[in-house]
């Protein structure tokens, strides 16, 4: 009986030592994911995170400092409060520079339930770098939205073919880009990547945004997953 | 001299009234005006339904050294308050349907031990929740609506805010009259539908509807929408629970730091205390900042400190 005894004794000493270092070890990983939470960082605060350019963050301090996040939410998409989901807003898909959100901006909407306030005090450039900023979140946005979809419809090549035309033609003429594509044999992964964003994920101080570049952010601010899907469907088939 | 029977009553009572009076939950004051926080005040708490939530709060309520607090519903319920209808837009959603039917289904299912414990944490610490913030509206049936009262007896409330409308207000008669618990009605400054209330003479309607009706006077809203809150509260001081204490500038301004809008929070705040007005007087925070909300709202408390010295 002894030996048996002292085994399982030898046996739950070590179990209980091993547990003990994984109690340790868990501890030591929930204090530090704690500390981490608590601390606060360096590229964000209250407002949420900084932006990535000066120009920018001269837009968001606008947004924070009139309070724009607490009913519309930071990254845009958790909108609270019966607010617009500006990431998705018509309005703000054809707005360049604050020449629909200025205007909406200035007045508020005093005939809402709860009535967007007025922010008559904002001066043109104020709302030109708000504006910007807003349309910065919304191309982060989309892209989190279009890129990391769980499931997307199959594209339709025709469709897809339509939709070119109508928006890509005038930079990307048929003869030069489209035999491009047929050479680098793009696959479909790719080719979606390069259609909702060729440049960089975010701007950069001193680095300046091609046109081209400007007018794929555009484009990304207002594509939908159909049209996304379909134009992957349209170029894959140029071979 | 005592008789036995009096002895005895003493004997048993007294460990009772012991208890009671540590359970008592404190007051906060400042020159006799009480003071409480509207907890949406608290921006960067976890979402609805996290259990950390009700801690944060208690905890930032104890940071504050404010006792008592108007608690928003979708800081009790395990789900977002966006799910309970009140904002007309959310409702064109196509998933409000199927979400609303899941929050109906909760309240009408759960345990008032839920709300309990909730109650218990907050007096643990020395701390009450006074009124429950529900914004009953239309989407609520009957049966909701009188579980949300026993929910907010269970809270220990003594009655609601709420952000709800004189159509609702009609409706909601008979649940006041039968959980004889008041519903105090807040504003904002939609000055176009008639039915929102954000005038004078929406919160009269109301007051005229049932003596179970009063007023959550948010000062702030109530000057955006270019209304006297000085006189309002002189009228009306026998039917304003509390007021929310912010800083809006007029004509539909924005929400603006104690001080830089135009909302007559020192005077208001002096007339309550000059009066000994039994209106409570609770912070809410909405202005924007670089700053964390338990920050900001000490810098609100602050101001009405000063303001009152």
């Amino acid at each position: 009986m002894l030996p048996i005894l002292q085994g399982r004794a030898g046996l739950a000493s070590r179990t209980l030592g091993a547990s003990s270092w994984t109690i340790v070890l868990v501890a030591v990983v929930c204090l530090a994911a704690g500390l981490l939470r608590a601390a606060p960082s360096q590229d964000r605060d209250a407002g949420g995170h900084r932006a990535p350019t000066v120009a920018l963050e001269r837009g968001r301090t606008i947004f924070v400092l009139n309070h724009c996040h607490f009913c519309h939410g930071e990254d845009l998409t958790r909108a609270t409060m019966g607010a617009a989901n500006l990431s998705v807003s018509p309005l703000v898909g054809g707005d360049v520079d604050g020449n629909a959100i200025g205007a909406i901006v200035r007045a508020g909407l005093p005939n809402l339930q709860t009535a967007m306030p007025s922010y008559a005090e904002l001066t043109a450039s104020e709302i030109v770098d708000l504006a910007r900023y807003i349309h910065y979140l919304r191309q982060q946005a989309r892209h989190r939205a279009l890129a990391t979809a769980a499931s997307a419809p199959a594209g339709d090549a025709a469709l897809g073919q339509r939709y070119f035309a109508a928006n890509c033609r005038s930079c990307h003429s048929a003869a030069k880009a489209l035999t491009g594509i047929a050479r680098n044999k793009y696959d479909s992964a790719t080719l979606r990547t390069r259609i909702l964003r060729p440049g960089p994920a975010a701007p950069a101080d001193g680095v300046a945004v091609s046109a081209g570049q400007a007018a794929h952010l555009r484009l990304l601010e207002n594509y939908t997953m159909e049209n996304v899907q379909d134009l992957v469907a349209y170029l894959s088939g140029i071979r | 001299m005592l008789s036995r029977r009096d002895l005895g009553r003493l004997l048993v009572g007294a460990p009772f009234s012991a208890w009671a009076c540590q359970r008592r939950p404190a007051v906060t004051t400042v020159a006799g005006v009480v003071f409480g926080v509207e907890t949406f005040s608290f921006h960067d708490l976890p979402p609805s339904g996290d259990p950390q939530l009700i801690p944060t709060i208690i905890g930032n309520l104890k940071a504050l050294g404010i006792a008592e607090c108007e608690i928003m519903s979708g800081h009790i319920e395990p789900f977002a308050s966006v799910m309970t209808g009140w904002w007309v837009q959310s409702r064109r959603s196509p998933d409000f349907p199927k979400l609303r039917e899941e929050a109906r289904e909760w309240r009408l299912n759960v345990s008032m031990d839920y709300y309990r414990n909730i109650r218990r944490q907050f007096e643990d610490a020395g701390l009450r929740i006074h009124l429950y913030n529900v914004n009953f509206n239309e989407t609520f049936t009957d049966a909701e609506r009188d579980r949300t009262f026993e929910a907010a007896r269970a809270l220990g409330a003594e009655g609601f805010s709420s952000s709800t409308v004189l159509s609702e207000a009609r409706r909601l008669v008979p649940f006041v009259e039968r959980h004889k618990m008041f519903v105090a009605m807040h504003n904002h400054n939609n000055l176009t539908d008639p039915d929102q209330f954000a005038t004078p003479a929406s919160f009269e309607t109301a007051l005229a509807i049932s003596p179970l009706f009063h007023v959550t006077l948010d000062i702030g809203h109530f000057t955006a929408g270019n209304n006297d809150a000085v006189a309002f509260i002189r009228q009306h001081h026998d039917r304003i629970i509390n007021i929310h204490v912010r800083d809006r500038k007029r004509n539909n301004g924005p929400n603006r730091p104690f001080g830089q809008g135009d909302t007559p929070i020192r005077e208001v705040l002096r007339l309550i205390r000059d009066n000994r007005y039994p209106i409570r007087c609770y912070l809410e925070y909405e202005y924007g900042s670089f700053r964390f909300s338990l920050d900001e709202v000490k810098t609100c408390f602050q101001y009405c400190k000063d303001a009152l010295a």
